[in-house]
């Protein structure tokens, strides 16, 4: 190995994902997270967003899916055949899109839960940073977390990730189905755990003007591929995207979007 | 009718109840921490009878020889049934689970049946004949000592069931995905709560081969367990064993009431109707957890 630092905590070479061995649901994506960087990864709905989140933290297999063929690679070291539970360990969190808490377990229990791969000491520690993080959920710790508020229960599903001490925290949509400030205010917690902790993180969504608002770069994908890479202000800027994914267009009508679809196949 | 045998008949009917609860909570155990309903539990009873039986009678060891021996073989027969049977299945859905754990079922049955045969065995575990007097009610003291094992069974798991390696079954059994997420090993779960789970199943089969002796008739239990467990609720303990006692106590005096009435076979009805009442009018037990839905 070359004496230069790591600069990208995560790198993915054309990753390939196949459903079921035919359904191809990622086509050759390409993407790196910088350390201590926060990149968004946006698209439309079945773009193949969380199949990708999903290659990196291994979930495939729980729903007969594959890596077929690219790399994934994280701190340089390739990762494609390591069990969920082994790249938790190395440092990648993965928050499941739709929250996913265990509801039938306490707020507390459900931090304790997401501590297996650590020291019981740790979990300790690493408690108390969460809930200093959402102070919320500390009032409501011992409350069924299948009752919490849809906005306490995001916290508590990027707090479980927290817990397992991610160096790279993947969320998957965060914001579905939240109103605006609690938006507003996870973004803003997101932002503050990349600043004082230095973890690099990948975010998914479909409400891009929220994530572009926090991220450095975006990458664009459509149809299982990478169509565009760029900086925030940059995607911000650029009129496709502001047209598809900001809600900047006033008259689209169908033809349009044929237009553009087609105009974005030769791009590619 | 005679009141002191109404009591006396619901009082032991009241222990053999507890000794229900000792094979559904096998089946909660599971599904409490796996979501899986363990069809097999009956049938792994039977086999743990057998297996002491086999220490204690083929190998000539004495019974506190052959018992934690019996309950080490099962925990490690509970590991490869998870290994073996289940691991494939996981995150498929449950009716191909339920059906699995049907096979284990047959499989072990058919199984011991061939290397066993169908004779009944004795397990005798000293335990006196003579009744015990409670005033002038007569109770039956293998009945008691099997409720006495019971309650501290029942002890042992709530208390188990808070320690961190519980949660982090309950959190499988809620989330297999978000389990996997958080770096939980749903597999290693999944097993440890079937060895659990068996080694239960060994401690309710010296209690009731000692009441019944050992053969085949011992997986018939499962259907005394399936009934107390859904009458509890499926993911409760204390649910269980309160769901065992009033079972037993249903039993007990239907036994006396029904019996003279229908010519016998009354337990049997009275099972069935508990199991088909409970299911239509409260399918999450009397203690079970409902699916949470936010308003």
């Amino acid at each position: 190995m070359t004496e230069n630092p790591i600069e990208e905590v995560l790198t993915l070479n054309n990753v390939e994902v196949v459903y079921d061995y035919v359904s191809l649901a990622i086509k050759g994506v390409s993407l790196t997270v910088p350390k201590g960087g926060m990149v968004a990864l946006l698209g439309a709905n079945g773009a193949g967003k969380s199949t990708t989140l999903k290659s990196i933290s291994g979930l495939l297999a729980a729903e007969r899916g594959e890596v077929r063929r690219g790399e994934v690679k994280f701190q340089n070291e390739n990762i494609s055949g390591l069990m969920p539970q082994d790249r938790v360990k190395l440092g990648i969190a993965h928050v499941l899109e739709g929250r996913r808490v265990f509801e039938h377990l306490t707020p507390d229990e459900n931090l304790i839960a997401a501590s297996a791969v650590r020291s019981r000491h740790d979990a300790a520690r690493n408690k108390d940073r969460v809930y200093s993080y959402f102070p919320r959920l500390f009032e409501r710790r011992s409350s069924a977390a299948g009752y919490l508020s849809g906005g306490e229960q995001q916290m508590l599903a990027i707090g479980r990730a927290l817990m397992t001490q991610p160096k790279l925290l993947m969320l998957d949509e965060p914001s579905l189905g939240l109103a605006p400030f609690l938006v507003a205010e996870i973004f803003q917690i997101l932002s503050r755990i990349n600043r004082e902790e230095g973890l690099s993180v990948l975010l998914v969504e479909q409400n891009a003007i929220a994530a572009l608002e926090i991220v450095s770069h975006g990458y664009l994908i459509e149809s299982g591929r990478i169509v565009m890479h760029d900086t925030a202000e940059a995607l911000k800027r650029n009129p496709d995207i502001q047209e598809f994914y900001l809600g900047g267009a006033e008259n689209k009508n169908f033809r349009d979007i044929k237009h553009y679809r087609r105009r974005k196949r030769w791009l590619t | 009718m005679d009141i002191l045998l109404l009591l006396e008949s619901s009082l032991n009917g009241a222990l053999v109840g507890l000794m229900y609860s000792l094979v559904a909570m096998g089946i909660v155990l599971i599904y409490k921490s796996s979501s899986v309903p363990n069809l097999a539990q009956g049938a792994m009873v039977m086999l743990a009878g057998y297996v002491i039986l086999a220490f204690s009678n083929q190998l000539g060891l004495p019974l506190w020889v052959a018992i934690p021996l019996g309950i080490v073989t099962m925990f490690i027969i509970g590991v490869g049934i998870e290994r073996v049977a289940l691991r494939r299945l996981a995150g498929r859905p449950i009716i191909m689970i339920l059906m699995m754990t049907l096979g284990i079922e047959i499989f072990l049955r058919a199984g011991s049946m061939t290397i066993w045969g169908g004779t009944s065995r004795p397990l005798p575990l000293g335990i006196s004949d003579a009744p015990l007097f409670l005033g002038p009610l007569l109770i039956n003291r293998a009945y008691a000592v099997g409720a006495g094992v019971a309650v501290a069974m029942f002890v042992l798991l709530v208390l188990f069931f808070r320690t961190r390696i519980g949660v982090v079954l309950r959190a499988i059994s809620d989330d297999y995905t978000a389990a996997w997420s958080v770096g939980i090993s749903v597999e290693r779960g999944v097993a440890l709560s079937w060895a659990i789970s068996a080694v239960v199943a060994t401690i309710a089969a010296v209690l009731w081969g000692s009441v019944q002796g050992v053969d085949q008739s011992l997986a018939l239990l499962l259907l005394k367990g399936v009934t107390v467990a859904v009458l509890g609720g499926l993911d409760s303990i204390g649910g269980a064993l309160l769901a065992g006692i009033l079972l037993g106590i249903v039993e007990g005096l239907a036994s006396i009431v029904l019996d003279p009435l229908l010519g016998g076979a009354s337990r049997e009805l009275v099972d069935a109707a508990m199991l088909i009442l409970t299911i239509m009018l409260r399918p999450h037990g009397l203690f079970g957890r409902h699916d949470i839905e936010r308003v």
